[in-house]
């Protein structure tokens, strides 16, 4: 749902949280990155950071330069200039990552939680309870069964929140309570209606599934995909996965840790939000 | 080859270089701004040794390191007391010293406050890593934490004899004796997710200082928030706990409210998140965080904008150029 208008809150003294409506979807966040893209366009010299998220954006100012009625005066004027009109196209990079379902690290991790917390459901068993998914197979095809939207990144360096683009494919979950205090490298997992892949060996809250053995963040830079930034996905970007085996993806660790592993990014296509939306309207009305 | 920088003999807990302004504009990819916990120590210690006042320094968290020099330079040592040696000899802080190619400082335990910092002329010349060569360790951005034999490099000298210099203690940080701190901060962005009676709690009740505190976040034990309607009637996309929400923006130095667990958030701090912010601290407040210590005390006191901009005006003064003396 999408506000009548802007809703801003300070964030003490050098911040504004700007909501734009209230939920997780695909309209609202394109909306959010519209917005964020038209502001960066004004250049207004007094903004340090903007963060674009799920359906609010964060904007770091200097209040020496801008007070904040100036600040929030101006965001209304340039929301009013674009309006809240979802079409258009885009140019949108499609990565399709592997992923080894069920493996052997998430698993463990899951176990090591258990061990802690032995009333914790395993996580694909929650999962698949809660969504109405017959087993772990069906699990596994309805994840890799859509393409994810970049929505947002934040948390951690490069840290991703993916959205399906397929309305039947929406997973959801509830976070880990109290959170893990470690999640492997590369893992997957789902938390609210969100998909993520962990960059690195962190603390975590999202329900494992699986892992992601092409790296997302290199902070040495030493792979090709990582020549002009740290961080392998952007806002806007979409994400396939494809499920690969044991054997696979220990090959994939290991083209990696040679330092040859090249991601599979396609670069030359562009997104028909119109298009897109006609579409998942049908599939909707078909589920 | 005669200059090359300084050799880390112990390097003490989790020593960074840090610089400022920070990691500016990539918050968006999930980097934290990183840069000095305690921004008027920092920059008194590089005025005193004739930095720019944001130039590359030295970051010690209750343990300080023991570093030889090997070239002759000019350093300063501020922030935490952390009784600092020079060839095994007490040296005053708050005060240029001049030290020789050979010479080891040694930083001890913090003995009043947490973080101390050391400037050196010319500044640390590590690499630039998206804009600055501020540390944020845990993820390995810009470097690490100094590390046994690392060998650190300094940007150029000034020719001719350094200036010695000092800060008058009225021009200092005024570090609690009686683990209690006073901190300023400002309702929002998420006070109306709160009932008005845990907002005047907030500000009304003592809050202790976690053992599990760091760069990321100042954990905080104290009574319990009650909620509004907002965060106990809202859509499933929120989540579960009345804390939680749509993964959101952190602010830095907001009060992040995770169940009933306040992790005010700093410097290192993640840059989204699925938690309320229902306050947040005045910028010009961050520094008395980083000298808290476990077990301290806070006591909030709330401030509007305007308030807030007369402390960084005030704090602006502390840190410029004129605030040093001639000894």
């Amino acid at each position: 749902m999408l506000y009548e208008t802007l809703h801003f809150s300070p964030g003490g003294d050098r911040a504004v949280e700007v909501e734009l409506g209230d939920g997780m979807n695909f309209t609202l966040n394109f909306t959010v990155h519209r917005l964020v893209a038209a502001i960066r366009e004004a250049r207004l010299p007094a903004i340090e950071d903007i963060i674009p998220e799920l359906a609010s954006l964060q904007i770091n100012y200097d209040p020496d330069r801008i007070s904040y009625e100036n600040l929030i005066r101006e965001i209304a004027a340039i929301y009013e200039r674009i309006g809240s009109d979802v079409s258009g196209s885009l140019p949108s990079r499609l990565l399709t990552l592997p992923i080894h379902y069920f493996d052997e690290e998430t698993t463990a991790c899951i176990e090591d939680y258990r061990k802690t917390y032995p009333e914790k459901q395993i996580d694909p068993d929650l999962l698949c309870e809660l969504n109405g998914v017959e087993n772990r197979a069906a699990l596994a095809r309805r994840h890799s069964g859509t393409e994810y939207w970049v929505a947002a990144l934040g948390f951690w360096p490069g840290l991703c929140s993916l959205l399906p683009l397929r309305p039947g494919s929406r997973i959801t979950a509830p976070k880990y309570n109290p959170p893990r205090t470690w999640t492997p490298k590369g893992a997957v997992g789902i938390g609210g209606a969100l998909c993520c892949i962990y960059p690195d060996r962190t603390p975590g809250g999202y329900q494992l599934i699986g892992r992601c053995p092409a790296p997302i963040y290199d902070g040495s830079q030493r792979l090709p995909a990582f020549r002009d930034s740290l961080a392998l996905l952007r806002a806007g970007d979409r994400v396939r996965f494809r499920p690969v085996s044991a054997e696979e993806c220990a090959w994939i660790d290991a083209e990696v840790a040679a330092e040859r592993y090249e991601h599979d990014v396609v670069e030359y296509q562009i997104f028909s939000v119109d298009q897109y939306l006609d579409w998942a309207k049908a599939q909707g009305e078909k589920a | 080859m005669s200059a090359h920088g300084f050799t880390v003999l112990k390097p003490g807990l989790e020593t960074t270089i840090q610089e400022l302004p920070g990691r500016i504009g990539y918050l968006e990819q999930g980097f934290p701004i990183s840069g000095p916990f305690d921004k008027w120590s920092f920059r008194q210690a590089n005025l005193l040794v004739g930095n720019p006042r944001d130039t590359a320094a030295l970051e010690c968290q209750f343990l300080g390191p023991s570093l030889r020099f090997d070239q002759d330079v000019v350093i300063a040592v501020t922030g935490a007391d952390m009784r600092p040696k020079l060839d095994g000899e007490a040296v005053p802080m708050w005060q240029t010293l001049a030290v020789s190619a050979g010479q080891v400082l040694e930083l001890g335990a913090a003995y009043i406050a947490a973080r101390g910092y050391i400037a050196i002329s010319g500044g640390i010349d590590t690499p630039v890593v998206l804009g600055s060569r501020a540390v944020f360790h845990m993820a390995r951005v810009g470097g690490q934490a100094l590390v046994k034999d690392q060998v650190l490099p300094l940007g150029p000298q000034s020719s001719g004899a350094p200036a010695i210099l000092a800060i008058p203690e009225g021009s200092r940080p005024c570090f609690s004796t009686d683990k209690t701190w006073q901190i300023e901060a400002l309702a929002g962005p998420n006070d109306d997710w709160l009932d008005p009676a845990a907002v005047e709690m907030f500000f009304s009740a003592e809050w202790s200082v976690q053992a599990k505190s760091n760069r990321t976040g100042i954990r905080l034990t104290g009574p319990e928030f009650s909620f509004a309607g907002r965060a106990l009637n809202k859509s499933s996309d929120h989540g579960q706990d009345p804390s939680n929400i749509i993964d959101h923006g952190y602010p830095l130095g907001a009060v992040n409210l995770a169940g009933q667990t306040p992790i005010i958030l700093v410097n290192d701090a993640p840059s989204t998140g699925g938690f309320i912010n229902p306050f947040t601290v005045a910028s010009a407040a961050f520094w008395k965080l980083a000298q808290t210590k476990p077990g301290d005390i806070l006591r909030f006191r709330r401030v509007d904008r305007e308030e807030a901009g007369q402390l960084r005006a005030a704090l602006e003064t502390m840190t410029c150029a004129g605030v040093t003396v001639r000894v």
